[in-house]
């Protein structure tokens, strides 16, 4: 027995060993290493790479002293991100249970809502952009940017206005979730449907008792899935700011925003677990 | 009447004897009520008018851009300037498109577009198939540790990790080349790779069990049941990974831009920004805009139009797939 669980591990072992050596190779060596760097005065000479220690001024630089580098473009950034990811969840939620019911011509739709996956990675999003495709004209044409402008405070009101400025944009970025989703809502048996019609339920209470129960953890993957994709984005502000020109620098700004987005990612991850506590003795 | 309508409806069938809509002006309400609402939320005649209504403008929504796209690129110099012709163009014009495929470099760019993709998701598909299955199945030391750094490396944006990799495939001589593209691939990692990883795990972890146990029964090792077994019968999650890596290898510009930046031979997507870039030179020196838009369209539909002839000849097998939950967490 001993020897058959430790032959068991081997072939484990020899099977996850390529990921591993390259998630050293490639993950845990470079993230060390920006570590380090952003510590450092980096030099880059012919000989090689030359460190000066510099201890935390980049960090401070850029969070107490340069406001230009991490707020100007991040702090707008984050409000849309805040305004598009629930509109996203939402949206696709309900794209997806309604490519899952049966109608005729739910096969061309389904080609067509699967688009977005092709289109949304690359920069032909961004020609879209440029074309004013991402804007709605009934937005302009209810005058909805004059109202926000009216009745929230200025801060706020650029950001939710970009977004519904470019709410086309939001559809756009809801391919993968679709799929998620729709994926998700097969997990739910069809069984318990038949339950819930004979007892006498509506469509309405059906949604709110079964499907939104039962799609939670997805609800929650596709949380985690946008804040990454949104926050990873390359046409991201932030992003484009880490270059080769300051290796120190850019290192130091790279893990900042990266623990801006472990602490999305865990606020997400808290609301999900209170939701799912909250849910789990009326699930059994 | 009343009656004859209350008969249509599906939920007096399966309820009858217990029909609590009499007859009388009750029923005719009642059974009014159920035809447009429906007894389950996609039968009523009400809510499928207005689901067709939502379907067809996103999908309009959707389809606008490409059609933009095809319209504009074919308006030959008086469709552009006759603000009369905004979608059928009087005729059809070539000269635009092959300008943007001289700009592009199209055959040569999209050769090395081709083999990047190609080959950077067959390998995910194989190595991120491997490291999920180890993942789903099989055991090995502190694997709790190694999913947690999966996740991580999920969670993780490139950017922390770039300047480095730039470092490290500088003193490795690859930059420039096609290897810092290629090669995380090969170990599981590169673009998303902790995402297909992720999805063939949740995929092997939904097989059944007792055909890898009969399998190990009748002696076979690990290997053996990977190759024989499980890899034939993970169509599905194999199709829809492949093309998500290939879609998504093809369109992505930044790893591309950031390792290869004095490369000659550039794929597609970072060909799109240099034409981008040289078009915009030639908008400052006095280029007619309304010229410019052209090309800039021909060349966006040149790019995905190899994505787009991929996903009409896939795509049945990629809905089945995703429909087979290949995809979830």
């Amino acid at each position: 027995m001993n020897k058959k669980t430790a032959q068991r591990k081997l072939e484990g072992s020899m099977f996850i060993a390529p990921w591993i050596i390259g998630f050293l190779a490639f993950v845990a060596f470079p993230l060390f290493y920006s570590l380090y760097m952003s510590f450092h005065q980096v030099r880059i000479t012919v000989t090689g790479v030359q460190t000066t220690p510099i201890g935390v001024q980049y960090y401070r630089e850029i969070l107490f002293a340069d406001g230009g580098l991490l707020y100007d473009d991040l702090v707008p950034f984050l409000r849309e991100a805040l305004v598009m990811i629930p509109i996203i969840i939402v949206f696709s939620l309900m794209i997806a249970i309604l490519l899952n019911l049966k109608f005729a011509g739910r096969t061309a739709f389904r080609v067509i809502f699967f688009l977005p996956v092709i289109f949304a990675s690359g920069q032909i999003i961004g020609e879209f952009i440029a074309q004013g495709e991402g804007s709605l004209g009934i937005i302009s044409s209810l005058r909805i940017d004059y109202m926000l402008a009216r009745y929230l405070p200025p801060s706020w009101a650029g950001p939710i206005g970009n977004v519904i400025g470019s709410f086309v944009l939001v559809l756009w970025y809801s391919g993968v979730q679709i799929l998620i989703f729709l994926a998700g809502r097969q997990t739910i048996a069809r069984t318990v449907y038949e339950a819930a019609r004979i007892d006498g339920a509506d469509p309405w209470s059906t949604f709110w008792k079964i499907t939104l129960p039962g799609m939670v953890p997805f609800i929650f993957l596709n949380v985690i899935f946008t804040i990454v994709d949104l926050f990873t984005y390359p046409s991201n502000p932030i992003i484009s700011k880490v270059t080769t020109e300051n290796y120190g620098l850019s290192s130091a700004l790279a893990w900042i925003y990266f623990m801006i987005v472990l602490l999305f990612v865990a606020l997400a991850l808290l609301i999900y677990t209170r939701i799912n506590a909250s849910l789990s003795p009326r699930r059994q | 009447m009343a009656k004859l309508s209350l008969e249509s409806i599906p939920w007096i069938k399966t309820r009858r004897g217990s029909s609590p809509a009499g007859f009388g002006r009750k029923g005719i309400l009642a059974g009014l009520k159920f035809k447009l609402l429906g007894r389950e939320a996609d039968k009523g005649l009400l809510f499928r008018l207005l689901m067709y209504l939502l379907l067809i403008d996103v999908a309009f929504i959707y389809l606008k851009p490409v059609f933009y796209m095809v319209t504009t690129m074919i308006k030959g110099a008086p469709d552009l300037l006759d603000p009369a012709v905004i979608w059928v163009p009087t005729g059809v014009y070539g000269g635009h498109l092959s300008e943007a495929i001289e700009m592009l470099d199209y055959a040569k760019s999209f050769g090395v577009s081709l083999n990047v993709s190609t080959l950077s998701a067959v390998l995910q598909v194989f190595s991120c198939a491997v490291a999920g299955y180890a993942f789903a199945r099989l055991d090995f030391p502190f694997k709790r540790f190694w999913f947690a750094a999966l996740l991580f490396t999920f969670i993780m944006p490139p950017q922390v990790t770039i300047l480095p990799s730039i470092l490290l495939f500088k003193e490795l001589g690859w930059i420039n080349t096609f290897w810092p593209l290629i090669v995380p691939a090969v170990f599981g990692h590169g673009l998303k790779g902790a995402l297909f990883v992720l999805i063939f795990r949740q995929f092997f972890s939904t097989l059944p069990k007792e055909m890898e146990e009969a399998a190990r029964i009748d002696g076979a090792g690990a290997l053996r049941i990977f190759f024989r077994v499980m890899l034939p019968i993970s169509r599905s999650a194999i199709i829809v990974v492949f093309l998500f890596s290939f879609v998504w290898a093809w369109n992505d510009a930044y790893f591309p831009s950031m390792y290869m930046f004095g490369a000659s031979d550039v794929p597609l997507s970072v060909g799109l920004s240099k034409l981008n870039a040289q078009l915009a030179m030639e908008a400052q020196e006095g280029g007619l805009r309304a010229f410019l838009e052209p090309v800039k369209m021909g060349a966006a539909f040149l790019i995905i139009l190899p994505l787009l002839v991929l996903y009409a000849f896939t795509q049945r097998w990629f809905v089945e797939g995703v429909e087979r939950t290949g995809l979830v967490e």
